[in-house]
């Protein structure tokens, strides 16, 4: 009896196990309010919102665990997703295969994403700007070359098999760029959870100077965490191409305070050095499903950041509650 | 002084930040089994000497031998390699991780094959190996897969010197071990030095609490205004003359 409850209580204070209580239910009164909601096509599009969120949310998990934040995320989606399709719309125009110009869309955006990320470490690590400000910068500086580059309207005129390549077609429930993201996901969560890369990253948030004191190259490793952010938002860009078949400048627009939102209802404390990909995943997936949720039981869109916020109003309180019962 | 090689020393050692003369020809040498208590008021020269000692700084002007060798340390990694382990004032451990984490912090083991080649942990392996190396020293942590923040002040404080400890191969340099500890814990620390010199370690003590450099240390080196001023046997010392001694009221030089 006391094992039970005391197992129960356990269960309860285990930020994932309360997530996926919260999913779940969620899911459910979506359901019972509008039937219509349970359907496999309304998963399929949940799931479309999820994989560019989950992608710059498991970036942003990795920096914040390192004891930074990355606010340039959504501007990366945005300025990749547009060099891209400019550089697609040009091969297409030269009379590029599709498959070649889509590969090298591909290249392109990767690209971008490296240079914000390598933008961000020189700021952070050379230059000593701390994380919240240096990624401001290049937050600013992307969403203003993204509106520069394309003269503010979305640039299309790329190959046309583009938005094939998002269709739902593996059970009609995952599209084939989905399911490279959760693979990536599943990898990136073993990385940060098993392996020395994880374990640094988590070191550098949780003690700067007992990292240093170790001997790991606290520099570096910021380095690379960063990169990884920038270029994880840029895969973003690229999924975003694929949908839409487009590259629109506004595309990615806060997507940082969303991805942020995600990390922080996933249980990763902001002071670095505390968290589990597990609750990003299960964190972004709750924010996609409110936002289609809403739109099946008639509530405006709009609301749902008022929801996402107040979800992190709670996700925060209870953290706050945990530690101070466990004190 | 014998004739044999010291373990480890610094001949003629000064440092300089910009007009400042933090260290001004500073000598000083440690034998295997040997504890010396480095004592000094606030401002003396200790972090100094202590960061020049662990390959955190470079000194401006004298050289570092260790086994008789000279070395120029690029980077505390070096001195590590090389077995000389520092424990630092309060930046010893990361909190949210385990004690196995926290041992192994930037000496990692891999698991076999391919995953290992990926960087992939033998988490089980360093949680049963930590634990065996703090009880070597003569550390009994309860669970070395708990985290650090879930243990007491003077369990934190046993795990860092454990680890640096059980890591150093020929000298360990502890910086204020014995700081914010409770009487019977600051015993245990005292207890862990005196085992390390034991098993041949060299042993630089700094410490504050005179007490506790008396008990434990062989030797003691007090630094003034960034100079030597006494470095003799602890024998010769007693509360009041060491006080004395640091504060300048007794002039033994």
């Amino acid at each position: 009896m006391n094992s039970v409850s005391k197992r129960f209580k356990s269960a309860l204070g285990n930020q994932q196990v309360l997530l996926l209580i919260v999913l779940a239910v969620m899911i459910l009164g979506f359901s019972l309010k509008s039937p219509d909601f349970f359907a496999r096509p309304v998963f399929a599009n949940i799931l479309s919102d999820w994989y560019p969120l989950i992608l710059i949310a498991i970036g942003e998990t990795f920096v914040i665990i390192s004891g930074g934040i990355d606010l340039s995320v959504g501007a990366t989606v945005g300025v990749s997703g547009v060099v891209s399709a400019i550089a697609m719309e040009h091969l297409t125009n030269s009379h590029y295969g599709p498959d070649l110009t889509l590969f090298i869309g591909f290249l392109v955006a990767i690209g971008v994403g490296l240079v914000v990320g390598i933008l961000n470490t020189l700021m952070i690590t050379k230059a000593g700007v701390v994380p919240f400000i240096a990624t401001l910068v290049t937050l600013g500086a992307g969403e203003g070359l993204s509106v520069v580059f394309t003269g503010g309207s979305p640039i299309g005129g790329g190959p046309s098999n583009a938005i094939n390549l998002s269709v739902a077609n593996i059970f009609n429930l995952f599209s084939r760029p989905g399911i490279l993201i959760i693979v990536l996901v599943i990898v990136l969560g073993l990385y940060l959870h098993k392996t020395r890369f994880g374990r640094y990253t988590f070191a550098i948030g949780s003690n700067p100077f007992a990292a240093r004191a170790a001997g790991i190259n606290v520099n570096r490793h910021l380095a690379k965490v960063y990169i990884l952010s920038a270029v994880l938002a840029s895969l973003a860009g690229y999924y975003f191409y694929l949908r839409l078949s487009v590259g629109a400048p506004t595309t990615g627009n806060g997507a940082e305070l969303q991805a942020i939102a995600a990390v922080v209802i996933g249980g990763v404390a902001l002071s670095g050095g505390q968290g589990n990909f597990l609750g990003t995943v299960l964190g972004a997936a709750i924010i996609s499903v409110v936002a289609s949720g809403l739109l099946f039981i008639n509530v405006p869109a709009n609301w749902k950041q008022v929801v996402v916020a107040a979800l992190i109003f709670i996700a925060v309180f209870l953290q706050e509650l945990r530690t101070r019962v466990r004190k | 002084m014998t004739m044999t090689t010291p373990l480890y020393e610094v001949k003629n050692v000064s440092k300089h930040y910009g007009s400042v003369i933090a260290l001004d020809d500073v000598s000083l040498s440690i034998a295997p089994g040997e504890v010396i208590g480095l004592v000094g008021d606030n401002g003396a020269g200790k972090s100094t000497l202590v960061k020049v000692l662990s390959g955190a700084h470079e000194p401006t002007h004298g050289q570092i031998f260790l086994e008789g060798k000279e070395r120029k340390w690029g980077s505390p990694h070096e001195a590590l390699e090389a077995g000389v382990e520092t424990l630092y004032q309060d930046s010893g451990l990361a909190p949210h991780l385990s004690v196995s984490a926290n041992v192994f912090l930037g000496r990692e083991e891999y698991v076999k094959g391919v995953f290992g080649k990926f960087g992939f942990l033998a988490q089980k392996k360093m949680d049963i190996d930590a634990h065996a190396n703090l009880e070597r020293v003569g550390i009994a942590v309860p669970q070395s897969n708990r985290s650090i923040s879930q243990l007491s002040g003077g369990q934190r404080q046993a795990v860092a010197i454990g680890r640096a400890v059980s890591w150093a191969s020929k000298v360990i340099i502890l910086d204020e071990p014995t700081n914010h500890l409770g009487a019977r814990q600051a015993g245990e620390v005292l207890a862990i030095i005196k085992r390390a010199k034991a098993q041949g370690l060299g042993v630089i003590f700094i410490s504050h609490t005179l007490p506790h450099v008396l008990d434990v240390t062989d030797r003691i080196v007090v630094l003034r205004l960034g100079k030597v001023v006494a470095d003799a046997p602890t024998s010769e010392f007693d509360a009041e003359k060491l006080l004395g001694t640091i504060t300048g009221l007794i002039d033994s030089k």
